[in-house]
C-alpha cells in the first residue's frame, strides 16, 4: 500500500490507482468531466487538476498515480480559479447555450456534467464569449443525434464505442478547437459502421448525444429507474428501464450488472422504445370468421372448453419469465398432459445432450473477456447475442486470436484471423481437422486421434472433405493450442448432432481448454430463458399433427413466418399475445397478455445465472400478465399449478453450473 | 433616508425575466415597501432618472444599436447594475443568429417562414436601429450582478430584489444559481 496526504487527510491506496480514485475511495471529491469510472483515463479536460507538494505546475489527477508520500490538495483558491478558466474555455468553444438543450436543469434536475460543473464552480456568466463556429447537426441515426455544437471533445463516446462494444465507429477529426467527433471517416453516423449499441449516448456528459425517443422528456431526477434484465437474448444484460408516469422513456446498461457492467446492444437498448406494433387491449373470440371483442370471462372460459379433454399441442416463447414458464409446464405437461409442450426454439439449450455428457462442460460468460483466443463455431456475435460479442471485439486489439468456422460470410468472421469455410464436409470435420493439427502442435491432452503417421493420414483425409487449405488448419489449431486460455463459443444447435458435440468437447480437450477446472466451452442457447426452459422439459419440438387445439403463450415474442402458417393450420388456436399479428387475426381465441416491461420474473441466462427482472411498467387496462392468464385458466381446467419451479430447474443436468439464489 | 430607488428596461429577449419578476407575487409589495420602483417597461414611467438610481435591471441581451443605447443609458444612469436572465448574461436565444449571421437570420425569418404568403420582405426603413452581433449585457457595459435563468426563478429575483433594496450584494449561488 502507498500512504499519501490528500488535503491533509492521511490516506492509504493500492500501487498504479490514481490519485482522482484514491480520492473517491476515501469520501474526497474532485471535479470531473472527461474520466468515466468505466472507462480508461484519458486526462484531456483538466478540471481535475490538483496540487501536488513539489510540482511544479497543477496536475490532471486522473492521470497521475498515487506515490509515496505524495502531499496533495483539491480545493485551494488557485485551483477553484483554474476550474473556473478551464470552463470558461469550454464555454467559448462551442454552443453551449442552455436554455433549450435537452440536458440542461437546475443543480436538482440537471443532467449535463459541464453545467453542473459550472454550477459547482459558482459561475453565474462566462467570462469569454463563444466563438460562433457553427457544426453540422448529425441527424442520419435512427437511435440518437450527434450534435458537435455541444461537445467538449472528451473523448468519452470515442472510448466507449472501442473499450465496451470494440467496435471503433467513432473518432476525432481535426486538431485543436476544430476538432470534432466523426463516425469512420466523416461518414454519416447513418452510413457508417456503427452498431447502435448505444454506449456513446450513456457516456456522453454533455447534450452532444442524444436519444431521439428520449429527448426532452424529462430529466434524470424526473424518471423512475427500475433494474432490470434484458430479455432480448440469452446473455441477460442488467438494465435500467427509466419510466415516467407509467411511459418507457429509455433503457440504460446498468453499470453495476454482474453480466454486461453498463453495455447493451441496440435490442435490449433501442429497439423496444421503438416498438411499432400494434398492442392487444381485449380479449376476443372468433364467432362466424370474425374476431369479437369479449369478457376475460367469456375469453377464458371459451379458451378452456376448447383445450378440455381433447388433444392439445402447446408451444410458449422462451422470452417469458421462469415463472410463466412454470406455469405453462404445469398446466399443460403435468395437468392436461398434452403430447407435445414445448418453447419456442427450445430443442436449441443443448439439454439433450447434457443428460448423456460428463458435466457440466461450459463456463461464464466472462471468460470471453478474458480470454486470449477465442474459437467462434456457427455463430454470428455480431448479429446475435451481441454483448457476448463485444467482450471478444474489445480485446482483439490486444492481441486476442479469433477464429471462426461458420459456412456464411458474417461481420463477426470479418473481425477473425483465421476464417474456416466448412466446404462439402461438415463442421465435425472441420473441428476434427483442428484437433489433428492441434496435436501436431503439441498440445497436451486428447483422447482419439492417432499419432505419428496415422495422424498424418487422418487430418489429410479431413482436409480433402473439408476443402480447407491445411496452412490455414494449422495456423488457426497452433493459435488455439498455444493459447493459454483459449475458449469456444457456438450455436446450442450444434449439439443436435452428436458427432459435432463429440468433436467440439474433443477439440476442447485437445488445446486445454477443458484442462484443471477450466471449462472453456460455452455455448449460446437462443432465447432469454432458453435454458429454463430446456431445464424445465420444454425443448422438443412442435408436432402440430394430430392435435385438436393448439395453445400458444407468446407474449411479446414474434414467431417464424413458417411456424404461423403451420399454427394457422390448426383446427382450433389459442393465443396468448401482447401485439397484434397475422396469428392473433388468425386466432379462435385472443388472450392480450403483458410486455416484458409490465411483469416481474427470473431469467436463467446462457450460464446459468438466475437473475430477477422488475415490473417497469403498468400492465394497460384490458390486458393481463403471462402468469395470471395461464392461472385463470387452470382454474376452469382444475389444474393446480403450485410447486416449486427454483427446485425443478436443478433436476435435469445441464451443460453449466447453475447457480438459482 | 430615503428608500433605494430600482429602475428597469428591456432589450433583445422576451419580456419573459419581467413575467418571471411580476411572479413573485405578494412580495412585490414587500420589495416595493423597501425600495422605490421609478421607470421600468411596465410602470407608466420609461426612462430611468436623469438623477440617477440605485439599482439598474436590464433584460436581454444586445442585438442592435438602439438596445447599445438602452445599455449605456442604463449604465450612466444606475449604481449597481444587474443583468438579469440568460440574454442579457449569456446572449441566450437571441445570440444563436451569431452561429448564422443576421442576414440569414432575416432571410429566414422575413422571405423563406413558413407563415410568409410568397412575396417576403426584409425591413429596411432608415428609422430602424442598426442590427450588429449579438452580446451579452457584460460585453457591452460593465455588470455588477449576474442573475442567470431563462427566466430566473421568481425566489431568485425576489432574493436579489430584496438584498438590494437593503443596501447589500446579492450572491447567487447553489440553489439560486441555474442557467435554464
Amino acid at each position: 500500500m502507498i500512504s499519501l496526504t490528500i488535503n491533509g487527510q492521511s490516506i492509504q491506496a493500492e500501487p498504479g490507482v490514481s490519485v482522482l480514485q484514491a480520492a473517491r475511495q476515501n469520501g474526497i471529491q474532485i471535479p470531473t468531466l472527461c474520466d468515466h469510472p468505466n472507462l480508461t483515463p484519458y486526462g484531456g479536460c483538466r478540471l481535475c487538476v490538483v496540487e501536488v507538494k513539489g510540482l511544479r505546475v497543477p496536475m490532471a489527477s486522473c492521470t497521475l498515480p498515487v506515490s509515496q508520500g505524495m502531499v496533495v490538495e483539491t480545493e485551494t483558491p488557485g485551483l477553484r480559479q483554474s476550474r473556473q478558466v478551464i470552463l470558461s474555455l469550454l464555454f467559448s468553444e462551442r454552443n453551449h447555450f442552455c436554455p433549450f438543450c435537452q440536458v440542461s436543469g437546475t443543480a436538482v434536475t440537471s443532467d449535463c456534467e459541464l453545467q453542473q460543473a459550472a454550477y459547482h464552480q459558482d459561475m453565474t456568466h462566462w467570462p469569454m464569449q463563444p466563438q460562433w463556429n457553427n457544426y453540422a447537426v448529425d441527424t442520419t441515426h435512427p437511435y440518437f443525434i450527434l450534435d458537435n455544437n455541444r461537445c467538449i471533445l472528451c473523448r468519452r463516446c470515442v472510448r466507449a464505442c472501442a473499450e465496451m462494444s470494440g467496435n471503433f465507429t467513432l473518432g476525432v477529426e481535426e486538431r485543436g478547437a476544430a476538432s470534432v467527433v466523426v463516425a469512420d471517416a466523416n461518414l454519416p453516423l447513418g452510413q457508417s459502421s456503427c452498431i447502435s449499441c448505444g454506449s456513446c449516448v450513456q457516456v456522453c456528459p454533455t447534450g452532444a448525444l442524444i436519444e431521439r425517443s428520449s429527448a426532452y422528456q424529462g430529466s434524470q431526477s424526473q424518471l423512475t429507474v427500475t433494474q432490470s434484465v434484458c430479455a432480448g437474448c440469452s446473455v441477460g444484460c442488467g438494465i435500467n428501464v427509466m419510466t415516467r408516469d407509467g411511459h418507457l422513456v429509455r433503457i440504460e446498461g446498468d453499470w453495476n450488472a454482474p453480466v454486461n457492467h453498463g453495455v447493451l446492444c441496440k435490442q435490449g437498448r433501442f429497439k423496444p422504445a421503438h416498438e411499432q406494433r400494434q398492442r392487444l387491449t381485449t380479449p376476443m373470440i372468433k364467432v362466424d370468421g370474425e374476431l369479437r371483442p369479449v369478457s376475460w370471462d367469456e375469453a377464458l372460459d371459451a379458451a378452456a372448453a376448447r383445450l378440455k379433454g381433447v388433444e392439445c399441442a402447446a408451444l410458449i416463447s422462451p422470452r417469458l419469465p421462469v415463472e410463466t414458464l412454470y406455469a405453462f409446464k404445469r398446466l399443460f405437461k403435468d395437468g392436461l398432459h398434452s403430447h407435445n409442450v414445448v418453447s419456442l426454439g427450445g430443442e436449441d439449450a443443448g439439454a439433450e445432450y447434457a443428460a448423456h455428457a460428463s458435466l457440466p462442460l461450459e463456463g461464464r460468460l466472462d471468460m470471453l473477456s478474458h480470454a486470449d483466443c477465442v474459437l467462434a463455431v456457427g455463430t454470428d456475435l455480431t448479429n446475435t447475442h451481441e454483448v457476448a460479442g463485444f467482450m471478444v471485439k474489445r480485446n482483439l486489439q490486444r492481441g486476442v486470436k479469433l477464429i471462426v468456422i461458420a459456412p456464411q460470410e458474417s461481420d463477426f468472421a470479418n473481425l477473425a484471423h483465421y476464417v474456416l469455410r466448412p466446404g462439402a464436409g461438415s463442421v465435425a470435420d472441420v473441428l476434427d481437422a483442428l484437433s489433428c493439427a492441434a496435436r501436431g502442435e503439441g498440445s497436451a491432452g486428447g483422447e482419439g486421434f492417432a499419432e505419428g503417421e496415422e495422424a498424418a493420414e487422418t487430418l489429410t483425409a479431413l482436409l480433402r472433405s473439408t476443402g480447407l487449405e491445411a496452412d490455414l488448419v494449422q495456423a488457426a489449431a497452433q493459435a488455439l493450442a498455444q493459447a493459454a486460455a483459449p475458449v469456444i463459443v457456438y450455436e446450442s444447435d450444434l449439439y443436435a448432432s452428436p458427432d459435432v458435440a463429440a468433436s467440439l468437447v474433443r477439440l476442447a480437450e485437445q488445446v486445454g481448454a477443458l484442462d484443471a477446472g477450466r471449462k472453456g466451452l460455452l455455448s449460446l442457447k437462443g432465447s432469454a430463458n432458453s435454458l429454463a426452459a430446456a431445464q424445465l422439459g420444454l425443448d422438443g419440438s412442435l408436432v402440430t399433427n394430430g392435435s385438436k387445439a393448439v395453445y400458444l403463450a407468446l407474449g411479446d415474442d414474434e414467431l417464424p413466418e413458417y411456424l404461423v402458417r403451420r399454427l394457422q393450420a390448426a383446427p382450433c388456436l389459442v393465443v396468448q399475445a401482447a401485439y397484434a399479428s397475422s396469428l392473433t387475426a388468425s386466432a379462435d381465441v385472443v388472450l392480450p397478455s403483458a410486455i416484458w416491461a409490465e411483469q416481474s420474473g427470473a431469467y436463467l441466462n446462457l450460464e446459468g445465472r438466475l437473475q430477477q427482472a422488475n415490473a417497469a411498467l403498468p400492465v394497460p387496462a384490458g390486458v393481463s400478465e403471462n402468469t395470471a392468464v395461464l392461472q385463470s385458466l387452470a382454474q376452469r381446467l382444475q389444474v393446480a399449478l403450485d410447486g416449486d419451479w427454483r427446485a425443478e430447474l436443478a433436476v435435469r443436468p445441464s451443460l453449466v453450473t447453475l447457480t438459482l439464489n | 433616508m430615503p428608500k433605494p430607488t430600482i429602475s428597469s428596461d428591456w432589450m433583445a429577449g422576451c419580456a419573459g425575466c419581467h413575467m418571471s419578476l411580476l411572479d413573485m407575487d405578494e412580495r412585490l409589495l414587500e420589495i416595493a415597501g423597501l425600495a422605490d420602483f421609478r421607470a421600468t417597461p411596465i410602470t407608466d414611467l420609461k426612462e430611468p432618472d436623469k438623477t440617477g438610481v440605485d439599482v439598474g435591471i436590464l433584460e436581454g441581451g444586445i442585438n442592435n444599436s438602439s438596445n447599445e443605447e438602452v445599455a449605456h443609458r442604463m449604465r450612466s444612469r444606475c449604481t449597481v447594475l444587474v443583468a438579469l436572465g440568460d440574454c442579457a448574461v449569456f446572449g441566450g436565444v437571441p445570440a444563436l443568429r451569431n452561429f448564422c449571421g443576421a442576414d440569414e437570420a432575416l432571410r429566414r425569418a422575413y422571405i423563406e417562414a413558413e407563415s410568409n404568403d410568397g412575396e417576403g420582405k426584409i425591413p429596411s426603413d432608415p428609422e430602424l436601429a442598426t442590427m450588429s452581433t449579438v452580446r451579452a449585457l457584460h460585453e457591452v457595459v460593465p455588470v455588477d450582478v449576474f442573475v442567470p435563468g431563462c427566466p430566473p426563478d421568481p425566489d431568485v429575483i425576489a432574493y436579489v430584489l430584496t438584498e438590494l433594496a437593503q443596501g447589500r450584494m446579492p450572491e447567487v449561488k447553489d440553489e439560486r444559481l441555474h442557467w435554464n
